[in-house]
């Protein structure tokens, strides 16, 4: 028990210094946490470049209104390391998108998760390339 | 045989074999790899004016406020023909990107230069060449090239400065370039391409300091047929000195950014 | 002594020496070899986690459980739900991220070895202050030009492209290329390079300062001995390992690169500034990369800056329309 919650303790520490959302660039300045979304759409184009990849959405809205929304994601270059090519999500992909609104009232929001229509993530994760297990 | 004539055999023999020598000669003359291949290793900058105008041109008047500071010199051009054979559209594009050049040239943004762009601007560049080793390290912006030298590797996104595939003909170095991203600027003078361009490099000893530097472009979306450009590249004559430091990006934030910074209170 | 004892007696003196130069890859040249395409990706955090006291290495099996559980501490996409209840912005699905897959070699607790707690030594009294002034100024003036953000997110600088090389959440990945005069170390994040001369040239004047300092460099032994100076100080200098501190322009470091196996380069770096009461060591293990380094171009789309200070300016507004 006293191990599990030293470990516990340490990880919550460690993950405050250091987590995902420190990245080099604090998220929470350019989208607001109290406008969280939740975008169904299109995918009509995505720019693959650095420092973050751009996903361009058609998103349909009531009354037959197409918004053009685009997300915020991640820099390219690990998922090109592992296989991802410029061709690899074609437009006309739909996707989920649940993120939060850009703070400047555009269009705009962070995919914090993007899904397929089915629930599988779009962007696939695979064994990190870091560190091997010891030398 | 006539006398005579085993003379002038001879003497043409010693000819063609002095000549053989001298080029040779000329052409051993600079450093060599363990593996012997030419070592390109160096800081070298470009004889030409060339990032100003890749073609023949006189010399035109800058921003009127800045007054010689930023006019454009004259120079001579490096291109076969001296002309770029555009498709009209892009020859188009190119005089609207003149008329607009001191706004949307990529060059006052501090953006990456391209290649060949970034071969021919003002400023040096500095080669690292081992014998499985290229690097490419240019002063402007910090730009920065790693040349293969092993099996071709494909470019899976577009980039600035493409994907470099060198291979080795005779003592020249080619380099394959593409993936480009069709954004960069080819010169000042908005003379530019698309992301179908492809770039055939090749370096060239010409004496142990100087490199013969030529450029095929081909890119069926901007150019009617290829074209070649063509400079030399000089050793900087000082071996105590490397590249320094040239990162315009906080030059450039006012610039890029300044309609949204914070306004005083009045 | 005769001819043929001579030979006995020089010749497996000769073999020893033979044998220990095989064992360090060395250039064409003679020097060690420390070319090719690394990274320095690792789960280790910078500092000792304070819990941990004076625990300096994990034994094997706390060394496993630790790596799965900071996976999972990290995990953008396990902690989803999480932060929706939380109302935490978060960033991105963990497809970007590539942070390592496991902790240092050593199963040390923290990548700094020195000083003993494993944290970033206190900053003198007077740093301290400066520090807590940055700070409330930051609070007030969180974006009002570019001035005020990190490094990173000007596409100035990221935490590996300069000394001491320290990871940030991916794109951890290095091309070193070695001349006789020179070393040069190639960062992803930022397509830095650094230029090391390894022939005693001096460094630059001490007015003229660089973001990538000013790097020299010379072997002892099968060590690359590197120290950098000439920096220009700024307080958002080591990424997004210590996104704030405080600099001076006595800012110094020494490294230590060491290939201590044909999958292995030790990295060692000393932070000398007279900010922090006492020096303060690194260690970190590069291990290959085996993709192709990618072009990192930050400056040519940084939409996040035009976003930050758009998005603090319509706060500004909405707040001072608030207020009517």
């Amino acid at each position: 028990m006293k191990t599990v919650g030293f470990f516990a303790t340490a990880i919550v520490a460690a993950s405050v210094m250091c987590g995902p959302a420190a990245a080099h660039h604090a998220f929470s300045t350019e989208f607001d946490a109290n406008q969280p979304i939740t975008l169904k759409g299109t995918i009509t184009r995505v720019e693959w470049i650095n420092p973050h990849a751009w996903i361009h959405l058609d998103v349909p809205r009531d009354g037959g209104v197409v918004e053009k929304w685009r997300v915020e994601a991640g820099s390219p270059n690990t998922l090109v390391r592992r296989g991802m090519t410029r061709d690899s999500i074609p437009a006309g992909t739909e996707v989920v998108v649940f993120g939060y609104r850009h703070r400047n009232g555009s269009n705009a929001a962070n995919g914090r998760d993007v899904t397929l229509p089915d629930g599988r993530r779009l962007f696939i994760t695979s064994p990190g390339t870091g560190a091997p297990a010891g030398e | 045989m006539k006398r005579c004539t085993l003379i002038l055999l001879a003497l043409g023999v010693l000819l063609a074999a002095s000549a053989g020598a001298q080029q040779r000669s000329r052409a051993g003359d600079f450093p060599r790899l363990a593996n012997g291949k030419p070592n390109l290793s160096g800081v070298w900058q470009a004889y030409t004016t060339a990032n100003w105008n890749v073609l023949t041109h006189g010399a035109s008047a800058g921003p009127p406020e800045y007054g010689a500071l930023l006019a454009t010199p004259p120079g001579y051009g490096i291109v076969d023909g001296d002309v770029i054979p555009y498709l009209p559209a892009a020859a188009d594009q190119q005089r609207r990107n003149y008329e607009n050049r001191f706004q949307e040239d990529p060059e006052l943004k501090c953006f990456l230069p391209g290649v060949p762009r970034a071969n021919y601007m003002p400023y040096p560049l500095q080669i690292f060449h081992s014998d499985d080793h290229l690097l490419i390290a240019y002063q402007f912006a910090g730009a920065a090239r790693i040349v293969n030298l092993g099996a071709p590797q494909p470019s899976a996104i577009d980039s600035w400065m493409g994907i470099s595939n060198a291979r080795w003909d005779g003592d020249t170095l080619v380099i394959d370039v593409a993936g480009f991203n069709g954004m960069g600027w080819l010169d000042r003078a908005g003379n530019h391409s698309s992301s179908a361009l492809k770039v055939v490099e090749r370096y060239t000893f010409a004496g142990p300091d100087a490199i013969d530097y030529s450029a095929t472009l081909e890119d069926p979306q901007t150019f009617s047929r290829p074209w070649t450009m063509r400079f030399r590249l000089v050793r900087n004559p000082n071996p105590q000195q490397q590249l320094m430091e040239f990162k315009c990006v906080p030059f450039t934030e006012q610039l890029l950014y300044g309609e949204f910074y914070k306004r005083p209170r009045e | 002594m005769t001819r043929s004892r001579l030979v006995l007696f020089v010749l497996p003196a000769a073999l020893l020496g033979v044998a220990a130069q095989a064992q360090t890859a060395r250039t064409p040249w003679g020097d060690p070899d420390l070319q090719g395409k690394w990274s320095n990706a690792t789960l280790t955090p910078l500092q000792r986690p304070a819990e941990l006291g004076d625990k300096q290495f994990f034994t094997e099996d706390e060394a496993k459980a630790y790596v799965r559980q900071r996976i999972a501490a990290q995990s953008g996409d396990a902690n989803i739900e999480a932060d929706r209840s939380r109302g935490n912005v978060g960033s991105y699905n963990d497809a970007w991220m590539d942070r390592g897959n496991d902790i240092v070699p050593t199963r040390r607790t923290s990548l700094i070895v020195e000083p003993a707690n494993g944290r970033v030594p206190p900053f003198t009294a007077a740093a301290q202050r400066e520090h807590e002034q940055n700070l409330a100024r930051a609070k007030e003036h969180p974006a009002d030009t570019p001035e005020d953000r990190y490094l990173t997110e000007r596409c100035i600088g990221f935490g590996g492209g300069h000394a001491p090389m320290l990871p940030e959440p991916y794109n951890n990945n290095y091309y070193i290329v070695q001349t006789p005069d020179y070393v040069t170390i190639m960062a992803e994040l930022n397509h830095e390079v650094r230029i090391i001369p390894i022939d005693g040239r001096p460094h630059l004047p001490a007015g003229v300062r660089q973001w990538i300092g000013d790097s020299r460099g010379r072997f002892e032994g099968d060590t690359l001995v590197v120290e950098t100076t000439n920096q220009i100080p700024h307080r958002h200098y080591y990424g997004v390992q210590m996104l704030d501190s405080v600099m001076s322009d006595e800012f110094r470091v020494v490294e230590r690169f060491t290939r201590t196996g044909r999958d292995q380069i030790r990295y060692r770096a000393t932070i000398h500034d007279p900010v922090f009461t006492t020096p303060w060591t690194v260690e970190i293990f590069m291990h290959p990369q085996p993709g192709e380094l990618v072009e990192f171009a930050c400056h040519e789309g940084n939409y996040g800056m035009s976003g930050i200070l758009s998005a603090t300016r319509e706060e500004e507004r909405r707040a001072t329309e608030e207020r009517r």
